[in-house]
């Protein structure tokens, strides 16, 4: 398999639309998933954003340090794309609305269904820090260099949004297993 | 000490699996990618042109005596608008060219 360093070399050095195509093809998933998680299931608009963040990779791909993360330099243009579309458009508040009684949101029928509720509970900056924890598998200084947070915040947010998940599951009488407290360790990659 | 309840929540904040959408998509940012050449090649097409046009001109305008080509040619009006048009069109360059230069790591 082609790795990205090369397809960024070709697409920076002969402009290969070929390269472009399989670096979009390969990242699009991640890149729309947490624009998704952004705007708590406003799919609509997180697939514009996405657009724009590959868009604007593909001019400014060349300011891409080597041996820099593609991965984390692009949720950084779509985190700054979020940030700007919520700025132009005056944001209308994502009202939580907490699925009934009885919903598992581990369930993958009913995940796309109340994730996207569950992540309206949280603030922007939880949500981000969140999603690239958990569904991005990034460590915490990854975060910090994607969101621009100092590491504490980063903590902090995540830490906060994991006690609130784990609140609102235990009170809708879903078992959770242990307490909040993240160490950031659990992964191989995590700081 | 493994936080048992980060299982749960990796499971729960998981991306989507693949779906019907994701060729719509690299078709579109593709499409996109297409359009965004042809834009910078018309641009720069435009821009090299009005160059060249301008390059043209000054040569024909120092074929003669230079004297005349401040006095004569230019009236003093344009000579002072010019530096400002030439800035505007700079300005209207970079904007369309970098419409977000603060990206960049």
């Amino acid at each position: 398999m082609i790795s990205d360093r090369e397809l960024v070399a070709r697409i920076t050095a002969v402009d290969d639309q070929d390269a472009l195509r399989l670096l979009v093809e390969r990242h699009q998933g991640a890149v729309r998933g947490f624009l998704r998680r952004l705007l708590a299931g406003d799919e609509g608009t997180a697939d514009d954003l996405a657009q724009e963040t590959f868009i604007l990779a593909y001019r400014k791909l060349h300011t891409l340090k080597s041996g820099g993360s593609l991965v984390s330099w692009l949720h950084s243009i779509a985190y700054r794309q979020f940030l700007q579309h919520g700025r132009k458009h005056a944001r209308q508040t994502v009202m939580a609305e907490p699925p009934e009684r009885g919903h598992d949101p581990r369930g993958a029928v009913e995940a796309e269904v109340t994730i996207p509720r569950l992540m309206a509970l949280l603030s922007e900056e939880q949500r981000a820090c969140m999603t690239l924890a958990y569904a991005a598998g990034m460590s915490h200084p990854e975060i910090s260099g994607v969101t621009g947070f100092p590491l504490g915040t980063v903590k902090s947010h995540i830490d906060r949004g994991k006690r609130k998940l784990q609140e609102w599951l235990r009170e809708y009488d879903h078992s959770i297993p242990g307490k909040p407290g993240h160490d950031g360790k659990r992964r191989p990659n995590r700081a | 000490m493994p936080d048992p309840f980060d299982e749960t929540l990796e499971e729960m904040l998981a991306y989507p699996e693949k779906d019907s959408s994701e060729d719509l998509f690299v078709v579109d940012v593709m499409r996109r990618v297409r359009a965004e050449r042809r834009r910078r090649r018309v641009i720069l097409f435009l821009f090299g042109g009005i160059g060249a046009l301008f390059g043209v001109a000054g040569a024909v305008m120092l074929s003669g005596a230079i004297g005349q080509l401040f006095t004569g040619v230019l009236s003093s009006t344009v000579l002072m608008q010019l530096p400002l048009f030439a800035v505007a069109a700079i300005a209207f360059y970079i904007w369309v060219m970098n419409d977000d230069l603060a990206i960049g790591r």
